[in-house]
């Protein structure tokens, strides 16, 4: 392994809890907020106030389906640039021997590596379908559930994985499962694909080649609350 | 010194030959001999009946995976079980030829030899590409479905439970009619094990589909023990997750466990007999930990 290569490697500073954060005074807090600025509002203020935020999500959505139809595109790109990879062994027979599986593995990601020499992190997982993403995480995972989430992805044995694009995840780390209803919200991929977790991160993962195609920083939001 | 050199010859012989039956829970040499309870069989093993194994958690090619397979073999000399299913990490670390060897083809090389035919499902250890592995009979496919006599097995992939495969398995599930249907894979919708506890994102998607289209057992690993789940809304769960790996104390019981058991490694025999699902559930060293008939529970079949 190259020095100086990215890994992940176990705890974060992102998973540690933040020191001196009080929930119950932040929630007490915004409220009084919420409340002195409802009162000093006419209905005028407020109807304008709502008619603005319908306006922001609807150019949110429109940015996030510009931001998806981007992302498959570079999906499919990469199938394309895949399909036509120098030096891609035959489709593997379904009662393969062991040593044919090895062989074909590794003539893949030769072949797949090759192609993509000079891939870069983000080349896939822009920042605009990041942000997407990162919202669609939120928007699932929150309070005991988020805090599941990360104490699987926290146990799972991943540490090592190197965080660079075009290189394969290692043989003996473990995937950790993905949560089938976040599933429902990422944008489909097409087979040859998958999303994983590793620490923070969110992988794209060739899975018959075992190599990670992208990879973005930051896609598990923090916990508010430190049960356990 | 020919003396001397002839009783040397004799120790190493009886130090050798006596190898392989001293060792300890962890696989190293120990001054403790495994002895093992002879085969006791609790299920009818009628002629017209289908005979299955269930092992998961298997792959670690440690002395106690070969132990059990040892066990399984001579339980296979009484009950002619015609296959196994596995319920992931059927691979543990590398993958290279030799851990297939050591991992799978070694420990259960007899019953291979014997045409028992074993159906893996993936497990978050094992690399996806194993689903073209010979001797896994998953026809190249992550997740598949089988038939034997009555009963329709589906296999599925819980490492990545997407779209795709849902939409897969409401068409099949909902095209077999009134036959059993088992599913196997490798996370527990429910659990009581100390390590990772059900896997409730996972329950959210299955269980719908398995009331729906009456899913009457589901066999899991992933927890390296054996429990035996109370039914759940019409749905029988196992896991058996104890085939290779073993959490020692790996059980809380919860008022969902009707029987659990986390001191050895262990496989299950099943017999399907009509409308019954007999089940023998049998440790490394031979005893019986669990065994019963459960009726098929009435349901909507879809």
């Amino acid at each position: 392994m190259a020095p100086g290569l990215p890994l992940y490697t176990g705890v974060k500073k992102e998973f540690i809890h933040r020191a001196g954060f009080n929930p119950a005074v932040r929630l007490a807090s915004s409220s009084v907020l919420l409340l002195l600025t409802i009162s000093v509002l006419s209905p005028a203020d407020l109807a304008s106030a709502q008619s603005q935020d319908a306006a922001a999500t609807q150019a949110q959505d429109a940015a996030a389906a510009q931001a998806i139809a981007a992302f498959n595109d570079r999906v499919n790109q990469y199938i394309k640039l895949r399909k036509k990879a120098e030096g891609l062994p035959s489709k593997l027979s379904k009662k393969s021997q062991p040593e044919q599986i090895d062989a074909n593995l590794a003539a893949l990601q030769a072949s797949i590596s090759s192609a993509r020499v000079g891939a870069k992190p983000g080349d896939i997982f822009a920042p605009d379908i990041a942000k997407v993403i990162r919202r669609a995480i939120r928007q699932e995972f929150r309070g005991e559930r988020l805090r599941k989430l990360r104490e699987t992805i926290r146990e799972a044995d991943a540490k090592g994985v190197p965080m660079r694009a075009n290189v394969s995840y290692p043989e003996t780390k473990e995937l950790i499962e993905m949560p089938p209803t976040l599933l429902l919200r990422l944008p489909v991929l097409p087979k040859e694909l998958q999303y994983r977790f590793v620490g923070g991160y969110l992988l794209l993962l060739d899975k018959e080649a075992r190599m990670i195609v992208d990879f973005m920083a930051g896609a598990v939001p923090r916990t508010t609350t430190s049960k356990r | 010194m020919k003396r001397l050199v002839a009783a040397s010859s004799v120790i190493a012989f009886l130090l050798l030959s006596n190898a392989n039956f001293v060792r300890s829970q962890n696989g190293a040499s120990a001054n403790r001999a495994l002895s093992v309870n002879p085969p006791t069989l609790t299920l009818p093993n009628k002629a017209d009946s289908v005979l299955f194994a269930v092992i998961g958690d298997t792959g670690t090619g440690s002395a106690q995976q070969r132990e059990l397979a040892e066990v399984m073999r001579q339980y296979h000399s009484i009950f002619k079980f015609e296959s196994v299913l596995m319920m992931g990490d059927n691979i543990y670390g590398g993958e290279d030829p030799k851990d297939y060897e050591a991992k799978f083809a070694e420990p259960y090389k007899d019953l291979l030899s014997a045409g028992v035919k074993f159906y893996a499902s993936l497990g978050n250890h094992d690399n996806t590409n194993q689903r073209s592995y010979k001797n896994f009979n998953m026809d190249g496919k992550e997740y598949y479905t089988f038939k034997k006599g009555p009963v329709r097995f589906f296999a599925l992939n819980s490492n990545y439970m997407d779209q795709r495969q849902t939409k897969w398995l409401e068409e099949e599930l909902k095209s077999s009619g009134s036959d059993w249907k088992i599913c196997f894979f490798h996370h527990p919708p429910y659990s009581s094990g100390a390590m990772h506890g059900p896997s409730i994102e996972l329950r959210k998607i299955l269980e719908p589909l398995f009331i729906k289209y009456g899913v009457d057992v589901a066999f899991t690993g992933h927890e390296h023990i054996y429990e035996r789940i109370k039914p759940q809304h019409g749905v029988y769960y196992f896991i058996s997750g104890g085939g290779g790996k073993l959490r020692l104390d790996g059980v809380k019981q919860t008022e969902q466990t009707a029987k659990s058991f986390d001191k050895e490694q262990h496989f299950m025999l099943i017999e399907i007999a009509g409308n019954q699902m007999h089940f023998q559930v049998i440790s490394r060293t031979g005893k019986t930990i669990d065994s019963g008939a459960l009726p098929r529970l009435e349901k909507d079949r879809g």
